[in-house]
């Protein structure tokens, strides 16, 4: 093999100025998608009931509720069966499941409700600009920068 | 035309979306398993975390993959706990030993794959089953850093001649079994006619090579030139023709299920959809 190496590496550029900080403690932002998330504003009857009870499921990791969050894209109540549609952050949330289960019983509380389930889904991605105005401030108070 | 569901599908088309699905998901996570023995022997405590972090999310993407197999009546104990090891479908790459204590392995090994599954996914983003192009977004999201870091680790290991000897050494023992990411299934002219991926893996090897080729050149590596015909080694993965690295690595991430005498995957809760309002 050759011992002539490349050309051109360009200059290390650490060695000299002592460590630098991690690139990813800056959060990408991403792009607002219309009408995401659903926060259940406009819901009434018993979709409004489900909405009122998932605000109280938090996210494991932080003190914010998962509509906050904007984790939930659409609650909807047919003859008393709620389905939930909802993202995650990450896909390889090790919260999954837990999670999933706190908002198919929360759903299941609702007045007008008698069975839940929960449609995960993955598009459009969850970004920050999912989180809603009382979600930042929610983060903010935790210590979270956004 | 778009096909929304599982119900859509005719015969062949079911068996395209299963066999694309099936190398993807096992890719990752054959890829996450072999993973796992670097999570504590990196360089730095740094690299251990960052490994063990790119672990976490192949084995993020293994799930949304094998999620959407369980649409078509599979659970996890069939998909991976006891699933016959000749059923696997990934590429011998992500199941071939470390070479021991050589970190210039996981590092190239991890830019070929992840070269490689940036191309397959994002030719995903066009499937015709809109399951699967409705996961190639977040997947890609995730996978970039993954190539930045093997991308770092690449030119900082070939700086020096005995870095560049080791990247070579591992390119030269590596770059067959690469290859296999691209070995066809006996469904991938019905995945591609179908539209499940409408891009052949002729073309993403093509894509590949073009990308990899000039970069690690610019390294100072001499990358195979070879037909991938002449390159190829016997067992290609994708036809469940495995290498004999196969078999342990299998019967090392079941043989917990195994010693516990298991029979199912227990979970803490009912699955989401199949528990009844008990609440």
């Amino acid at each position: 093999m050759s011992e002539d190496g490349p050309v051109d590496l360009g200059e290390p550029d650490d060695l000299e100025g002592g460590p630098s900080y991690c690139t990813y403690t800056d959060y990408d932002h991403g792009v607002a998608v219309e009408e995401l998330p659903a926060t259940g504003a406009d819901a009434d009857g018993p979709e409004a009931a489900v909405f009122e009870e998932l605000q109280g499921v938090e996210d494991p990791e932080m003190p914010i509720s998962v509509v906050d969050l904007g984790l939930i894209y659409g609650v909807t109540v047919a003859d008393g069966r709620a389905t939930v549609t909802m993202t995650l952050t990450y896909t390889g949330c090790p919260a999954r499941d837990y999670l999933q289960e706190d908002v198919r019983q929360a759903a299941a509380r609702a007045d007008g409700v008698e069975a839940a389930e929960v449609e995960l889904v993955w598009s459009p991605e969850w970004n920050l600009e999912m989180v809603t105005d009382a979600g930042k401030a929610d983060l903010r108070e935790f210590g979270v920068s956004v | 035309m778009t096909l929304e569901g599982p119900g859509d599908l005719d015969d062949r088309e079911r068996a395209a979306v299963e066999a694309e699905l099936r190398c993807l998901g096992d890719d990752e996570f054959v890829t996450a398993e072999r993973y796992t023995e670097w999570q504590v022997r990196g360089p730095t405590l740094e690299s251990d975390i960052a490994v063990a972090n790119i672990a976490q999310d192949e084995l993020g993407h293994a799930r949304l993959w094998y999620d959407l197999l369980e649409g078509f009546g599979h659970d996890q104990v069939d998909l991976i706990w006891e699933r016959d090891p000749a059923e696997f479908r990934h590429a011998t790459l992500v199941e071939r030993p470390y070479e021991a204590g050589d970190w210039a392995d996981p590092v190239l090994r991890g830019y070929l794959y992840d070269t490689y599954e940036r191309l397959r996914v994002e030719a995903l983003s066009e499937s015709a089953y809109a399951p699967i192009a409705d996961r190639v977004e977040k997947a890609l999201g995730e996978e970039e850093y993954h190539r930045e870091h093997a991308h770092n680790w690449l030119e900082r290991l070939c700086e020096d001649a005995e870095g560049r000897r080791r990247v070579q050494a591992a390119l030269d023992r590596l770059f067959p079994h690469a290859l296999t990411l691209f070995a066809p299934t006996d469904r991938e002219e019905a995945v591609v006619d179908t539209g499940v991926r409408p891009v052949p893996l002729s073309e993403l090897r093509r894509e590949w090579r073009n990308v990899v080729t000039p970069f690690l050149g610019s390294l100072g590596l001499e990358v195979p030139v070879a037909d991938h015909a002449e390159l190829l080694p016997a067992a290609r993965g994708r036809d469940g023709d495995h290498t004999d690295a196969w078999e342990s690595l299998y019967n090392e991430f079941t043989f917990t299920y195994e010693q516990l005498g298991r029979e199912s995957a227990p979970a803490l809760m009912p699955e989401p959809g199949e528990a009844d309002a008990d609440v």
